[in-house]
């Protein structure tokens, strides 16, 4: 049995992962729940988070908090990004055929991803950890980076202000009714065009941020946008796509069955969670806390 | 009168002659120009390119240019075979000199093959490219070997003050491959050491959180890990975080070309300074005039003060194929083939051969302590020792 200081710091490493993913899976569901369209050039939206950040660091030289500023330049920049696609591109998907937005933000993110390609090159680039956040420190036997811990509480705070937005705010009830039926929401007099286009630049931003926050904790190269939109894509999928709380109860669940899947799996971690992943299609199709499509 | 004509009628059939001199020599190079491998396949292409730049600056060989033609395999078994075939039917290569991943040389491996056509293989490592069942005429490799690469590695960690060790590597061929040999080797030449705990996660982990947490469970001494390029940055910054450096003392080799330049520049003070690990070649080795000629050439062709280690392997690879063409005579792929067996060539690294059993050169790599210098805003391994590997080859 493993001692009880393992299991803790195990638990950690799987929570830092999960809030990661739920950063990058929120946005994707986010469209996924008010656009209908799945959004598969997420991940690079992410992976170009990362590079702006790297960018931004360069720009800013030394100097106090430049992780914190670039981190949220790069988001901005994303979501910015976002926000041009949306009104040139995705305005066109709405509606169309699954297969046809598929392709399209497919074609999209390979176009994004190979557009970085030239202008970052190929070598691997590096962001340190801020030096506010670059130590250790020691709980119940386990190391904890401060920064992972800046990360497991940054999760749930995302996840809270959502739903306050979602739920509590004039712009939230937009949002929901803009999910249910566009039509009428339009009808009553909302401008459902820049609603759409808010959306898409909120989930670009996360998507940005995620990335660009992830940096400190790996390289950044070219192709880290396909793997973690399969993984983000996992934890939608667990969790119930366009479900806030799915979403977030999904990345907790692939986070601790990756990191806990390898002591009883050692080499076959990656395979619980698809085993997961299918389990969930079968037994409840519409995920964790999703809702059925009718 | 009559003698003009006959010189005239001479020269006119003389022309196609002239012209088959002519005509280039075609090299294909199938090799991974998107994607995380690129960072290899790239620079490698470009030390093949400045090869034939240079060689036919100087007129070529027998009197004809080389031309390189490079496909990008996408670091995928099925791509590169793709390429090969498509190399050779559309572009009529004569040769093939290419490929990066352990999946991607023993599939092109069996193209060249069946097209009775030459193939170097620069980089992949796994020993199943030369092994005996699946050797044939046409494949030669100058990269190192995993029986290479893991016995270099055991040796050196068999001299450290450690008994307790544990392995972190990629499960697929080259991981597997090349940290069984590095067992193998470290319990033969050191039967105290003890191997406490092996993990394997999958080819291009990006979280290894929970695979460091288990391992240092298990309390190593020493780790040994084969994380290669730029997933080596994602470990050892997940690593340094989680106080594994310090608590093994820095007892840490990483091969898979863990201290290149262009790994320790890319994660300047982040890099784990003190630990040890190799490269295939460093622009600040300079051991012989020819490297540090090479290096200056290769620092204006790639316009980088700091130029890649991953050149060379093109390089080499082209080096090898010319002074066979040379030495053959011919650009046939029979006689290329047969020059290339005990081929000695003096390479920028030093002399390399060919080895007539196994058609594997004896290519070692760069093995050092990472040291901060001064000299360089980024690590650099000091001191640096070219490890032959002539005695861990079978």
């Amino acid at each position: 049995m493993p001692d009880a200081s393992f299991v803790f710091a195990q638990s950690l490493s799987g929570l830092t992962a999960a809030m990661f993913l739920f950063l990058i899976a929120s946005g994707l569901s986010l469209i996924f729940g008010v656009l209908r369209v799945l959004n598969f050039a997420h991940g690079t939206f992410y992976m170009l988070g990362a590079y702006l950040a790297f960018q931004a660091m360069l720009w800013l030289g030394p100097g106090p908090g430049r992780f914190w500023l670039a981190a949220l330049g790069a988001a901005l920049g994303i979501a910015l990004l976002g926000g041009v696609v949306e009104r040139v591109l995705f305005r066109h998907l709405y509606g169309k055929e699954e297969l046809y937005q598929l392709l399209f933000t497919y074609a999209l993110g390979l176009i994004l991803s190979d557009a970085a390609k030239i202008f970052w090159g190929t070598q691997q680039k590096s962001v340190s950890r801020p030096p506010e956040l670059a130590g250790s420190f020691s709980l119940f036997g386990a190391t904890i980076p401060q920064y992972n811990l800046f990360i497991i509480l940054l999760g749930p705070s995302i996840a809270l202000a959502f739903w306050f937005v979602l739920q509590r705010t004039r712009a939230g009830r937009f949002i929901r009714a803009a999910a249910l039926d566009r039509e009428t929401l339009g009808a009553l007099g909302v401008n459902v065009t820049a609603l759409y286009t808010g959306v898409f630049m909120l989930a670009s931003f996360l998507g940005g941020l995620g990335g660009a926050l992830i940096s400190p904790m790996r390289a950044t190269t070219p192709g880290m946008d396909t793997e973690v939109i399969v993984e983000a894509f996992v934890v939608v999928v667990i969790g119930g796509l366009g479900s806030l709380w799915g979403t977030f109860l999904g990345a907790v669940v692939y986070g601790q069955v990756l990191s806990f899947g390898i002591l009883f799996f050692p080499r076959f971690s990656i395979f619980a969670v698809f085993a997961l992943m299918a389990a969930v299609l079968i037994i409840r199709p519409w995920g964790l806390l999703g809702r059925p499509l009718r | 009168m009559l003698h003009v004509l006959t010189l005239l009628v001479a020269a006119l059939l003389a022309l196609p002659l002239v012209a088959e001199a002519q005509k280039p020599i075609k090299v294909g190079m199938p090799m991974p120009l998107s994607g995380p491998p690129a960072l290899f396949g790239d620079p490698a292409s470009k030390g093949a390119q400045m090869f034939v730049d240079e060689i036919n600056a100087k007129g070529g060989v027998l009197g004809r240019k080389l031309e390189l033609i490079v496909r990008d395999s996408k670091a995928d078994a099925n791509e590169a075979v793709r390429v090969a075939r498509e190399l050779i039917l559309k572009e009529n290569v004569d040769f093939l000199v290419g490929t990066l991943t352990s999946a991607e040389g023993p599939a092109v491996s069996v193209v060249a093959k069946e097209n009775k056509i030459v193939f170097i293989a620069p980089i992949p490592k796994t020993d199943q490219l030369t092994a005996a069942d699946k050797l044939h005429p046409y494949v030669f490799r100058v990269a190192a070997t995993t029986t290479m690469e893991g016995r270099s590695a055991a040796e050196i960690v068999a001299k450290w003050p450690v008994t307790q060790v544990a392995t972190m590597s990629f499960d697929y061929a080259y991981g597997q491959d090349v940290t069984r040999a590095f067992v193998e080797h470290l319990k033969k030449i050191k039967p105290s050491a003890q191997i406490v705990d092996q993990q394997w996660p999958k080819l291009g982990e990006q979280d290894y959180n929970p695979f460091i947490n288990a391992q240092m469970a298990k309390k190593p001494e020493a780790i040994f890990s084969s994380i290669w390029g730029g997933f080596f940055v994602t470990y050892s910054k997940q690593a340094k975080a989680l106080g594994v450096f310090d608590t093994i003392k820095y007892n840490f080799i990483g091969v898979g070309e863990a201290a290149t330049p262009e790994t320790t520049k890319s994660m300047g003070a982040d890099y784990p300074v003190g630990i040890w690990g190799n490269s295939y070649d460093a622009f600040y080795w300079g051991e012989t005039a020819a490297h540090r000629d090479y290096t200056a050439r290769l620092s204006k062709y790639l316009k980088d003060e700091y130029p890649s280690s991953w050149a060379i392997q093109g390089y080499i690879g082209m080096q090898f194929l010319t002074e066979a063409i040379r030495k053959a005579g011919s650009a046939e792929s029979d006689k290329v083939a047969k020059a290339l067996l005990g081929l000695a060539v003096e390479t920028p690294i030093g002399p390399l051969t060919i080895r007539e059993k196994d058609h594997q050169a004896n290519r070692g790599q760069l093995y050092g302590k990472t040291v901060k210098d001064p000299k360089y805003p980024f690590a650099i391994m000091k001191p640096v020792t070219y490890v032959d590997p002539s005695r861990f080859m079978d």
